[in-house]
């Protein structure tokens, strides 16, 4: 997030797509309820009908994968009508006109006909975003303009154009000057405990820890120098769904896999299944006997988060202390101490620099003091100075408190860039014969996989098994009912489910969490059209038939 | 900035700040029931009157607006009088059976009776004619205890959103229920439990909590949740190693005193059964390595597909020692005959930045790759 979870309760206008806020982040939808019962607009723009629409002053529910169509047409509206901030434009980006000539195009009609959104409510959207209305109440800035911020999440992400999308919200934001100031910016919701910590501390293919390139020699030398060894790989490596491309084509031999379920959780089930049989050692370390672990050699029991001393990072960029509640089961060990074992042995066995000495860590808060001298964003951090409320990087001094909100008096490369980004269609479209649009997520009740949550007595109670939720239309013109059993088929694989009709998703559109292993929606997803540049899978839209197995 | 006096203490605060608020946040103590600083004001519980300089009768201090030069008293001997009273009336159909009680030591009730001396009512003692209910695994609503201070109603309505629970009926018959008083699954609750966590008596418990040790018997650890990416920090009583409940701490720094289901109530996965307790190499590779006398072939049909997965049918526990030295070994043949390029490390969103920070080092400086990737774009 470019701005703090706590700015969101005091904007004037919010503008939230692809996230279902309420189920995947609740505690973040506390914040938007808030902030709308004091008087702010509330804009949701997305293809379900998720439960904060029920706060909403504005619902644009456009067509899957048509959404784009309806951001470049808010823009256009916001430059025709001179609602955009030129001062902003003209002070702190570059790259403008380009962008603006591509908006020409990209008309309210042309929106409507493309999403089945309303012209006026393009309209309307636009001029509350530009303009940060409110529907009642003062705005805290008093300002001429009230503050706007957009939350946004996978439903923008996962998507053969999702780098497309973020830059187009950023577009947005800056078209506005709504970014740099409080409850402004463009804020995307993480989905998981450390995602945001995982990726700052160089759990990516192209980045060493604080976002530093594999491929500046410079700052790989750097790296290379404080870990003491002689050279580090200089070519960014191969992404999740790469990999199990290549070892499917006998160019991985090995995935050491921690705490991660990719039989479940990875694009085109099958696919990935394939690929793992095929390996010649498959290591799988995890706090369960995860589906993924029925495919692996070796298994090593880990500490959950419960269970260690460490840090996690969130959304808003904090990072914060997690501590030692109980104790781990049998012999279960803490992550860091695991990889740490290995790592000491295989330094010895291949004779690396500088020697398995140099892997005996004696606690989680000397690996973290080790972390900071190579991750830049990090390097005013202690475990002393996360007390009590942790901090936000960028904390690049033992005496920097911090940075709440990004971006706010230059951007990280300088000038904001505006990108001129046409609208795509998604890699798959629906067609005769798949005529339906699947699209994937959470329930409230369930987390990823489901490792965790369906194991739990209390959430297991509220939510036992997996369906698909289908709208009414659909459902009636195959002859299911409510909790009827359905067979979903995609290009790659088959699931059977159960059915829940429901209005919260559009005629054509059927809705499958991946949390259920005896309903695996990844069995349905496809793999072969990754975002061009994050290389991230297309989960929010496959096309999809359904079959009423009574009809046979 | 407004200046008012609040017990001959000068204090200074923003505009619209209720008196209440201003002398809580400067550390004086005023009682009350009704009022929650994240919430709407009430002013049904009457226990946080004060006395202002130049006004007849005692206000209420939630309700009244700091203004410029204001002197308010919060103790007095009337004040003692008049909230004593009003507790006296609390707790003629409130049980007083702290003895037993799991609230005892963080209710709020038993806190200012203890304050304001009251061992039992004068009044006829009477109790609530609604039942306790149960209808759900995660937490439990006791009307006998519930003071219908009406905290529960608006932290469901206000933050959370679903306004899954109001006032029902009038006068003593009064209490907080659902619509039509149904089971709290058919109503728009997402047992999110921020009702229990506001609730100042026993009225709302979480069901893990009951008979499970007193308040005072619990430790407190200070953590973040394990779910999602908002961070929420959460407080878990634990005692003898096991966890009783958890809630919000007071400031949580992202998620302030809130909580969502999966971060108050999904911790119990820790304990499940299932749990990877030991090391353990698969069927084959034992046989192969001599562990294991009989030989075995992965079977062809997918996981997803197993009915009841059965983790002994498929692998033999080993000592540590075995696991890693078989993982080292084989990590070091493959990066020799095929190069560091054909390993594959998936590190994780799961896991702690130390963790994640030494399984990229461990890839890059060990391994010798940049194939290093994580669940971030699933």
């Amino acid at each position: 997030m470019t701005n703090s979870i706590r700015e969101i309760r005091d904007a004037d206008c919010i503008f939230i797509t692809g996230s279902n806020t309420a189920e995947a982040h609740p505690v973040i939808s506390y914040e938007v309820v808030r902030a709308v019962k004091k008087g702010a607009h509330l804009i949701i723009i997305d293809p379900r009908r998720i439960p904060l629409v029920d706060h909403a002053t504005l619902f644009l529910q456009p067509h899957p994968g048509t959404d784009i169509y309806v951001f470049l047409a808010m823009m256009h509206v916001i430059i025709r009508e001179g609602w955009m901030d030129e001062t902003f434009i003209a002070e702190r980006t570059e790259d403008y006109d380009a962008f603006a000539v591509i908006l020409e195009g990209y008309t309210p009609e042309r929106a409507a006909l493309a999403s089945g959104v309303p012209e006026e409510k393009i309209i309307q959207a636009a001029r509350w975003y530009a303009l940060g209305e409110r529907a009642h109440g003062e705005s805290i800035y008093g300002e001429a303009h009230g503050h706007s911020t957009i939350l946004y999440a996978m439903g923008i992400t996962q998507r053969s154009n999702g780098t497309d999308n973020v830059l187009t919200l950023a577009n947005l934001s800056m078209l506005c000057g709504q970014i740099g100031k409080p409850s402004t910016g463009v804020n995307p919701l993480r989905g998981q405990a450390n995602v945001q910590g995982a990726c700052d501390v160089g759990g990516l293919v192209n980045v060493l820890p604080g976002y530093q390139q594999v491929t500046d020699d410079k700052l790989r030398g750097e790296t290379a120098k404080t870990w003491e060894v002689e050279k580090l790989p200089c070519n960014v490596g191969l992404t999740i769904v790469e990999s199990t491309h290549a070892a499917l084509a006998g160019e991985v031999h090995a995935i050491y896999v921690m705490g991660e379920n990719p039989l479940m959780s990875d694009p085109n089930s099958n696919h990935v299944e394939q690929a793992f049989r095929k390996l010649d050692l498959l290591i799988v370390q995890d706090i369960f006997p995860s589906e993924t672990a029925y495919l692996a050699h070796v298994l090593l029991p880990a500490a959950s988060s419960l269970e260690k001393d460490g840090t996690f990072t969130n959304t808003e960029r904090r990072v914060q202390r997690i501590r030692k509640v109980i104790s781990s089961p049998g012999e279960a060990l803490a992550d860091w101490a695991i990889i740490a074992d290995i790592a000491a042995r295989v330094t010895q066995k291949l004779d690396r620099k500088p020697g398995p000495e140099a892997w005996k860590y004696d606690s989680a808060s000397s690996i973290f003091d080790e972390l900071t001298l190579v991750t830049p964003i990090y390097s005013g951090m202690s475990y002393d100075r996360l007390e009590p409320s942790g901090l936000q990087w960028p904390c690049p001094s033992e005496t920097h408190p911090g940075t709440p909100i990004l971006h706010v008096d230059t951007f990280a490369r300088g000038q904001g860039k505006f990108h001129a980004v046409e609208a795509r269609d998604p890699a798959e479209m629906t067609d005769e014969e798949y005529p339906l649009t699947l699209t994937t997520g959470r329930v409230l009740y369930h987390y990823h996989s489901g490792t965790m949550t369906r194991r739990s007595a209390p959430l297991h109670w509220r939510e036992p098994r997996g369906y698909a939720e289908i709208n009414p239309q659909d459902a009636e013109a195959l002859g299911l009912k409510d909790g009827f059993a359905v067979i979903i088929h995609s290009r790659r694989g088959t699931v059977r489910t159960k059915t829940k009709i429901s209005d919260g998703v559009p005629p054509g559109t059927v809705f499958l969490a991946f949390h259920w292993r005896e309903a695996p929606a990844n069995r349905l997803t496809q793999d072969h059209t990754l975002d061009p540049v994050a290389k991230i899978p297309e989960y929010k839209i496959s096309a999809i038939r359904l079959e009423n197995p009574r009809a046979r | 900035m407004i200046t008012l006096s609040i017990d001959t203490k000068t204090i200074q605060v923003a505009p619209d700040t209720n008196v209440l608020k201003a002398a809580l946040d400067n550390g004086i103590h005023i009682p009350h029931l009704c009022y929650h600083p994240e919430l709407s004001i009430s002013g049904g519980c009457r226990l946080c009157l004060v006395e202002v300089e130049g006004q007849d009768q005692p206000v209420l201090s939630c309700g009244l607006t700091a203004a410029e030069g204001m002197v308010i008293q919060t103790q007095s001997e009337q004040l003692k009088e008049l909230r004593r009273g009003v507790l006296d009336l609390f707790i003629s159909d409130h049980p007083l059976d702290c003895v037993v009680c799991d609230k005892a030591g963080s209710c709020t009730l038993q806190e200012y009776a203890y304050e304001y001396g009251l061992k039992e009512t004068s009044y006829e003692p009477t109790v609530s004619s609604t039942l306790f209910q149960d209808d759900n695994p995660f937490f439990l609503r006791d009307h006998q205890y519930c003071i219908l201070c009406g905290r529960c109603v608006r932290v469901c309505d206000e933050i959370v959103g679903v306004h899954a629970i109001d006032f029902a009926n009038r006068g003593f018959e009064t209490n907080i229920a659902t619509p039509y008083d149904g089971p709290m699954i058919d109503s728009t609750c997402v047992f999110c439990g921020n009702c229990v966590q506001v609730c100042p008596t026993a009225a709302l418990m979480p069901v893990s909590r009951l008979q499970r040790g007193r308040e005072w018997d619990l430790d407190r650890t200070l953590s973040v949740c394990g779910y999602c990416g908002v961070g929420c920090q959460i407080e878990y009583a634990t005692k003898d190693d096991d966890i009783i409940y958890a809630q919000a701490p007071e400031h949580g720094t992202a998620n302030g005193p809130f909580l969502c289901t999966k971060g108050r109530y999904g911790w119990d996965f820790a304990t499940n059964p299932e749990r990877l307790k030991q090391p353990m190499l698969r069927r084959d590779v034992a046989h192969e390595l001599g562990l294991s006398e009989e030989p075995w072939e992965l079977p062809e049909t997918s996981p997803l597909d197993i009915r009841k997965p059965n983790v002994e049918q498929y692998f033999v526990p080993v000592d540590w020692d075995t696991a890693l030295e078989f993982v080292s070994s084989r990590l070091s043949e493959i990066t020799e005959s095929h190069g560091p390029d054909s390993i594959m490390g998936l590190a994780s969103a799961r896991c702690t930045n130390e963790d994640n920070y030494l399984f990229q080092k461990f890839m890059r400086a060990v391994i010798g790759t940049n194939n290093v990737d994580h669940c971030a774009r699933l």
